[in-house]
């Protein structure tokens, strides 16, 4: 490691993965130490310090996923692949320190959790994998008049990567769309590949097939009829189905009903 | 009857089956087929009783030609039948699983004219949705009917990820008494059939690639809790003869909740009342009945003694001392259990291993695997047990760190029994959330 003296300062990467590997690089390679890090979307501009933009280079940034795999683990770099996804604030230093830590210890890292910035990237990671895995099954597509089925739902973290490859596989030549409303952000597959995009707010809803609007009353039938009533058990329920994804489920009136005109 | 009323008609018919996991099997898609598996499961949707949608769960029909007393479709029972064609189930799942409903299909049948006749019905729907017309590649979950010959037992495995066989009564005298259709050889020849094919595709498939799997999830059965006098020793002794002798992933528990009035179970008008809750729930009002509680509880008991059994390295003999033994209502089984050992603890959460930590009340699979983790880097205390998210309400009063206890507590099995059940000023039955359906 070259050893220029240090510069501390105010990081903005472009927010993608590879952008953030790029900061790792400029820490051993341009001796650049974070103060903060921030995505240029999110920027708050301070008058006090002027930021300094890490620019993404792929080559660079896989050079960083090579080296945590090899000197870390693949454990590793999964977990921090995941806690990126994260929408909490202190995730990007919490993730650089665990990465240089982890260059220290080697594989064992994920032992210290006596460290709060392991425990902190190892909860950022579980946290979206919780996320991620409810709405593979919470989630609610529709079908719309063109064939194409649509997807509509506002997580916390940014989970529409995992999402995407779970149902690229299971409707591998379907065509569909997850929108996720909280991020403005959406992925697009058309049978053969996924495109991130973003959406502008208040996009208009589809317009849903025809006999939509059946087959959600069937599953809205269906799932009224399956409950037990003398088991009823409100809390129980609220604790598996928390109320923040039912806005966007059919059986609970949530967006997304074909026979509401406005969603 | 219109399409929406069957499919309510022959929901309600199945309902009472509490089996609705898609676990145990990963399947990646295939490509021009429709649909996948994953071995964690997923659940799509919960019930208004906090129970997990994950599978279509619904009959092919529901004119039973049987009489099981406790079951709903029952031939003397008064209820509105109904039934649908292959195709139609076919369709049905398919459009749901498109639109991530669902996981997959759980399909049962009431005997209808006979076994064999009923067999059919399901191969049929079955081989449509996995044939060229539906090319469906997710969960499948099917209950063969006890009495049908092997040959078709044979051909529904080939198509099914998982399939259960109902044992309903927990012993050979409930059965001739409520279930007058059905005997244990019936339903025990084919479970034990399912096995050895099971084990038999097994082995094929690790050698040659193309061979058949036959529900390569396996197999499960369901047990009817408190219909019938059997004590939870009895029950929970069966089920690890399933487990180790019929090789079942899955044993379910059901709390018997009555239904209809006209039948010849007991009305349970003993003085042993938790046992015997009054089947007076008013369907209209939706209220849960306090009858329920201690049922519910029971059951919930039952899954967790299961979990021991299946997970925490548990024998059935440990948990319970005679034939006669119910498990405690107001405490879990792994800390009566603790109790009635206290001499194994405290356990030192800094040098016990997996297997000695995994049988502390409160420390679960999960948190055990963190502190032998944690605890090669250094030496745990309290503070850091906590942090690292290790629930401690129980586990406290049976771990010392570097030879500490928590508190100093008088370590005698009433006095730690008090602390346990101290906190729930609710009462016993009320923490019937998160982890109950954890263990479905
Ligand atoms: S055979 Fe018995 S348990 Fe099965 S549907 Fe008929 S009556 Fe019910």
């Amino acid at each position: 490691m070259p050893s220029a003296p240090r510069k501390e300062v105010d990081i903005v990467f472009d927010g993608t993965f590879e952008g953030f590997l790029c900061v790792v690089y400029a820490f051993y390679y341009e001796g650049i130490t974070p103060l903060s890090i921030q995505t240029a979307d999110a920027l708050q501009p301070s008058l006090m310090q002027e930021e300094f933009f890490i620019v993404t280079n792929n080559d660079n940034a896989c050079k960083v996923e090579k080296a945590i795999r090899k000197k870390i683990s693949h454990d590793a770099y999964y977990t921090v692949a995941y806690a990126f996804l994260s929408s909490a604030d202190d995730r990007f230093m919490c993730m650089l320190h665990y990465i240089v830590y982890g260059f220290k210890m080697g594989h064992r890292v994920d032992d210290h959790l006596h460290h709060d910035f392991i425990l902190r990237v190892h909860k950022c990671a579980r946290e979206v994998g919780r996320e991620a895995h409810l709405l593979k099954g919470f989630c609610r597509f529709a079908e719309t008049a063109q064939g194409i089925l649509y997807c509509a739902v506002t997580p916390i973290h940014h989970v529409l990567m995992p999402l995407a490859e779970h149902f690229a596989d299971r409707m591998m030549e379907q065509s569909w769309v997850i929108h996720d409303k909280r991020h403005n952000k959406a992925v697009v597959y058309n049978g053969e590949s996924c495109v991130f995009v973003d959406v502008t707010p208040n996009t208009v809803p589809p317009i849903y097939a025809e006999n939509e609007a059946q087959i959600q009353e069937l599953w809205t039938s269906y799932f009224n009829t399956a409950a037990i009533t003398a088991r009823k058990n409100p809390k129980l329920h609220r604790n598996m189905l928390p109320m923040r994804f039912r806005g966007d489920m059919v059986e609970f009136g949530g967006t997304g009903r074909a026979d509401s005109t406005i969603s | 009857m219109d399409f929406s009323q069957r499919l309510k008609t022959l929901t309600e018919g199945a309902k009472y089956d509490v089996a609705c996991t898609s676990s145990g099997m990963n399947r990646k898609a295939k490509k021009g087929m429709v649909g996948s598996t994953e071995a964690c499961g997923i659940c799509h949707s919960f019930t208004a009783d906090g129970r997990c949608i994950s599978l279509l769960k619904m009959l092919i029909n529901n004119y039973c030609e049987y009489d099981c007393q406790y079951c709903v479709n029952r031939r003397s029972s008064d209820i509105p039948r109904a039934s649908m064609q292959p195709h139609e189930v076919a369709d049905l799942t398919m459009q749901f699983y498109r639109r991530n409903y669902i996981e997959g299909l759980f399909l049962s049948s009431a005997v209808i004219k006979s076994p064999d006749y009923t067999m059919e019905m399901l191969i049929k729907t079955l081989a449509l949705l996995r044939g060229d017309t539906y090319r469906f590649n997710g969960y499948i979950h099917v209950k063969a009917i006890p009495g049908a010959d092997e040959a078709l037992i044979q051909r529904l495995g080939t198509l099914a990820d998982r399939m259960s066989i109902n044992i309903e009564l927990p012993s050979e005298r409930s059965l001739t008494v409520l279930a007058p259709d059905k005997t244990k050889p019936a339903i025990l020849a084919p479970m034990k059939y399912v096995k050895n094919k099971i084990l038999q595709s097994k082995e094929e498939t690790a050698k040659y690639r193309s061979a058949e799997a036959f529900v390569p999830a396996g197999q499960s059965t369901q047990l009817i809790v408190g219909a019938t006098p059997e004590a939870d020793s009895k029950i929970v002794h069966l089920a690890q003869g399933l487990y180790k002798g019929y090789g079942l992933r899955r044993v379910f528990y059901s709390a018997y909740i009555p239904v209809g009035n006209d039948t010849m179970l007991p009305r349970y008008e003993s003085k042993d009342s938790y046992r015997s809750p009054t089947p007076a729930f008013d369907t209209g009002t939706g209220l849960i009945d306090k009858a329920y509680g201690p049922i519910l509880m029971r059951e919930h008991r039952l899954y967790q003694a299961d979990w021991l059994l299946r997970f925490y390295g548990f024998t059935a003999g440990e948990l319970f001392k005679t034939e006669e033994e119910n498990l405690s209502l107001h405490l879990d089984p792994k800390c009566h259990w603790a109790l009635r050992n206290l001499e194994q603890f405290p356990v030192e959460v800094n040098t016990a291993d997996y297997r000695t930590l995994l049988r502390v009340p409160g420390i679960g699979q999960i948190s055990a695997e963190r502190i032998v983790k944690a605890r090669r880097a250094s030496k745990l205390d309290f503070t850091n047990l906590k942090k690292m998210g290790i629930v401690l309400k129980r586990a406290r009063y049976f771990i010392t760190c570097n030879g500490k206890m928590a508190e100093k507590i008088n370590f005698r099995p009433e006095s730690i029994e008090l602390r346990l059940t101290d906190n729930h000023a609710v009462g016993p039955y009320s923490q019937l959330t998160l982890a109950d359906a954890a263990y479905a």
